[in-house]
């Protein structure tokens, strides 16, 4: 007898080997994700460490004028994080509500046909290319709201003699503007926002449900007093997660939001919408389109994206910290 | 009992009873509202892209003007035509099909044989007629033989611990060989045509895979039939074309690759179905019905739709001067060989880290904080901006992180030593690689959560040892909702502009890309390019009408994941 035939249930050498093999192929994988992010940030941090000896950094997240291209080049980052913000702004207007009553109609409400119908479609309007958004707000949704404009509403009748009148006046929509672009992104984070909500409210578990309507609840009551408190967390995450996202699309706010960076208007508010804006991911396209990218532009470039990703990095850790701390444990 | 409130307070309970019935029913209203505009904005979407690209935008108010010129009004008869030519067969076909599950499933299958190799042929024609037939063939030619000598060791002496990742070398070995031998065999080759390099890529293939089917499920002479007679349509095709002057290019593809596979398929199931059989007819009628009607508008002299999405759109290069000549067949070339690429390179790599991350990495101790950070790490990966990844590509093939040129004793190293550049195929694929790692890897983890621990524990129970209970028990029964996660990431990707935008990824080329090295254009760019035209017919026309090809190719994915997963799920 050889001594390898000792102990049965020990395997040999060849395939304890093969087994580490596959082990280690497997572990490279996974870690590759990390080599990912760390390339990401050496990428970054590289060309805007070289940015930041150029133009100094107070100057470029303090400066009021984003000019890169034309004439003496001008890097200040306020006007694009004020342009991102506007589109983030009427995003959010728009999927926020929009998509937590879709989340608690679909898990509340709706029958288990409607919703086998309703859930795919939800998930193709988030499938569709972003490019094709842009061009559905440039192409469509523009020239659509734009025959109701401009307008003036009234808000106080003049017969009243002590109050002023007060007229709210929307101007015209120029060609390129943050409102319709806004409009968009709001419909491609609807669908975040619907099918995460929707997983948070369908794990709250049934007997909280049931409780409430032994106490005599309406369905009403049920839903706004009993579920979505209850599955607040998921929510907020599910809206910080949309933010996030909003802030980084980029095809159809640079087709349809134009390439206008501004600071934003006041008291003329309303002007911040039908007026064109450029966002911060539309100033790194419009440089990455540029004739000649070299020097201080290319560089701008990676400063851009740094910012980009900094802010939604916070966000995602937002959104992770709001799901891990405010979580109801359900057993 | 009485009905009516009797006192005050049963009144004042009934009031507030109404009012609270009134809140629960506004409230339903609202939440059926928001979906409404939710279901609607993507039906909104969907009718005004079709209706530009069919050059119906006229019944849109808003729209430009000098579109309007191009609506024949009244298309009436048009209408009339295709209601009878088209959708009345089609309605009656269809309703006579639903009746019985039998016939349900034949036309199912039939139209996923008629419709799948069409396409596959098609996307194996313009890819191998970008790429050039002959580098597929040398690559094709040196990896069977490196895959087969592994594979015929193991069927001979029988597998051992070393033949399961000789397999993946054997590949790669092939490729490094041939890219060796390359320059030699390329020249005496050269002066074949290509449809002699085409009959070997897709006829040969095709004969062996059909005669190998056909000798397993009926017999070893069935097999030799199948194969010889795929051989001599192929060959029928040549003899057809050759002498009028014609490259058989593409009759040869088709037939091997459309025309012997579909009729395998169909008479396959004569032979083992005995009901439903009509249901074969499903995709003829349609295509018949189409040439009808079309034959008809010729003939009658009707005046249709001025349709934008023409064969001229998928079948030639872009035009800038004249809308109606534009077309965008090097794009979609272009984006069939990123993403494919991209999936060759991620999908493997993203399954094996959702395979760790769910079957090996340890839960607690040291390696326990390594398994969290790197689950952390991938739910941010997948909220980093695409813009983001495509400055990591960027910087990645243009000089290696900002490190090149390296300097290697006399050598300089820099990426183009490798015949890298930010804007060709290999640097898009890798660059969208990066992107949809994340969803791969979230996707397969739970497909991967959902089979139960029951069976990997009677598994183990049999002695089985880990990567033998992941190969033999836990893939097998993930692989549906791994495919289903991947191909969706599939679709995610066709459609991702910003990433190329800064690789700086050429929109208008003429050509299609010639190679992984070759340089890259893909669909969303032209899209994308041209979306702000200062052409109306550019803008609302073109641009819908490719961008119903985008969606068409995204749709095709997604149908094609929905298919696999049903296929699995009924096995």
């Amino acid at each position: 007898m050889s001594n390898r035939q000792s102990n049965p249930l020990q395997r040999d050498a060849a395939a304890v080997r093969k087994e580490r093999l596959y082990r280690y192929l497997l572990a490279g994988c996974a870690l590759l994700t990390l080599l990912i992010t760390g390339g990401i940030v050496f990428s970054l941090l590289g060309k805007a460490i070289g940015f930041f000896t150029q133009v100094s950094i107070v100057a470029y997240l303090t400066g009021s004028n984003w000019s890169p291209l034309i004439g003496e080049p001008a890097y200040g980052v306020l006007p694009l994080i004020s342009g991102t913000l506007i589109v983030t702004v009427v995003s959010a207007a728009i999927a926020l509500p929009i998509g937590l009553a879709i989340a608690v109609y679909l898990s509340e409400y709706a029958s288990p046909r409607v919703r086998s119908i309703l859930k795919p479609a939800l998930e193709i309007l988030a499938a569709v290319p972003t490019v094709i958004y842009g061009y559905f707000a440039l192409v469509h949704i523009t020239p659509f709201i734009d025959g109701f404009l401009p307008l003036s509403l009234t808000i106080l009748p003049a017969t009243l003699p002590v109050v002023p009148e007060f007229t709210l006046v929307i101007p015209s929509l120029r060609t390129f503007n943050a409102l319709s672009a806004g409009i968009v992104v709001g419909l491609i984070i609807l669908p975040m926002v619907s099918s995460i909500s929707e997983d948070a409210i369908n794990s709250v578990p049934d007997s909280l449900r049931n409780a409430a309507y032994g106490l005599g609840s309406t369905k009403f009551d049920v839903s706004t007093k009993v579920v979505i408190p209850a599955a607040t967390s998921g929510i907020v995450s599910s809206y910080v997660l949309a933010i996030s996202r909003a802030i980084g699309e980029t095809m159809a706010v640079t087709i349809a939001a134009g390439s206008n960076p501004k600071m934003p208007y006041y008291p003329d508010v309303l002007m911040n919408l039908t007026d064109s804006i450029q966002t911060i991911t539309a100033a790194i396209v419009q440089i990455a389109g540029a004739e000649t990218r070299t020097g201080t532009l290319l560089d701008s470039m990676f400063a851009l994206g740094i910012t980009l990703f900094a802010m939604t990095l916070l966000m995602n850790i937002l959104a992770e910290l709001v799901r891990r701390h405010y979580r109801e444990e359900y057993n | 009992m009485a009905t009516e409130p009797e006192s005050e307070t049963d009144f004042r309970a009934d009031a507030s009873l109404r009012w609270r019935q009134f809140k629960g029913r506004l409230f339903v209203g609202l939440l059926v509202l928001s979906t409404l505009i939710g279901v609607l904005s993507l039906v909104a979407l969907f009718i005004v892209i079709g209706s530009d690209a069919l050059g119906l935008a006229a019944v849109f108010w808003w729209a430009p003007a000098p579109i309007i010129g191009r609506i024949p009004l009244p298309f009436s008869e048009w209408l009339l035509l295709y209601l009878g030519a088209l959708v009345a067969p089609i309605s009656a076909y269809t309703l006579y099909i639903r009746q019985d599950g039998a016939r349900q499933a034949v036309n199912a299958k039939s139209f996923t044989a008629v419709f799948g190799f069409l396409t596959l042929a098609a996307v194996v024609f313009a890819i191998g007629d970008a790429v050039r037939p002959h580098d597929i063939a040398i690559y094709a030619v040196f990896i069977s033989v490196a895959l087969g000598s592994v594979l015929g060791y193991r069927h001979r002496y029988g597998s051992n611990h070393l033949t399961g990742p000789a397999i993946p070398v054997s590949v790669l070995v092939g490729i490094a060989v041939a890219r060796i031998l390359y320059g030699p065999i390329n020249g005496a080759i050269a002066i074949l045509a290509n449809w002699i390099l085409f009959v070997l890529i897709t006829t040969v293939p095709a004969a062996a895979a059909l005669g190998y089917l056909s000798a397993q499920r009926y017999s070893r002479g069935t097999g030799i039939a199948t194969a010889g007679l795929v051989t001599i349509g192929a060959g029928i095709a040549v003899a057809g074309t050759l002498p009028q002057g014609i490259d058989p290019s593409l009759w040869v593809v088709l037939v091997s690759i459309f025309v012997a596979p579909v009729a395998f398929v169909t008479v396959d199931t004569i032979k083992t179905r005995s009901s439903g059989r009509i249901g074969l007819i499903g995709p003829w009628l349609l295509a018949g019905s189409i040439a009808v009607a079309a034959t008809a508008e010729r003939a009658l002299g009707i005046h249709g739709l001025e349709s934008w999405l023409t064969p001229t759109l998928i079948t030639t290069s872009w035009n800038g001067v004249a809308p109606e000549q534009a077309g965008v067949y090097p794009q979609i070339v272009g984006s069939i060989l990123i993403v494919g690429t991209m999936a060759l390179l991620a999908f493997p790599v993203g399954i094996g880290a959702a395979i760790y991350l769910e079957e090996y990495a340890p839960s607690s101790g040291l390696g326990g904080t390594v398994t969290t950070i790197v689950d952390v790490n991938i739910s941010n990966l997948a909220g980093v901006p695409s813009v983001v990844y495509g400055l990591l590509g960027l910087s990645l093939f243009q000089n290696f992180f900002n490190l090149a040129p390296i300097h290697v004793g006399p050598v300089t190293v820099t990426p183009e030593t490798f015949g890298l550049a930010p804007n060709i195929v290999l640097a898009a694929a890798v660059t969208l690689g990066f992107l949809i790692l994340p969803i791969v890897i979230v996707s397969s983890q739970e497909a991967l959560r959902s089979v139960p621990d029951a069976h990997r524990q009677a598994s183990y129970g049999l002695g089985a040892s880990r990567w033998q209970t992941v190969r033999n028990v836990v893939i097998p029964e993930a692989v549906p909702g791994i495919l289903t996660g991947t191909i969706l990431a599939l679709g995610r990707a066709i459609g991702e502009t910003a990433p190329l935008v800064m690789l700086g990824v050429a929109t208008t080329t003429y050509s299609s890309p010639e190679g992984l090295f070759g340089s890259a254009t893909a669909l969303p760019l032209q899209v994308f390019n041209s979306a702000t035209n200062a052409i109306p017919e550019y803008r609302t026309g073109v641009v819908a009408a490719a961008s119903i090809v985008l969606l068409v190719l995204m749709l095709l994915m997604n149908a094609t994941a929905i298919v696999i997963r049903n296929r699995y799920e009924n096995n």
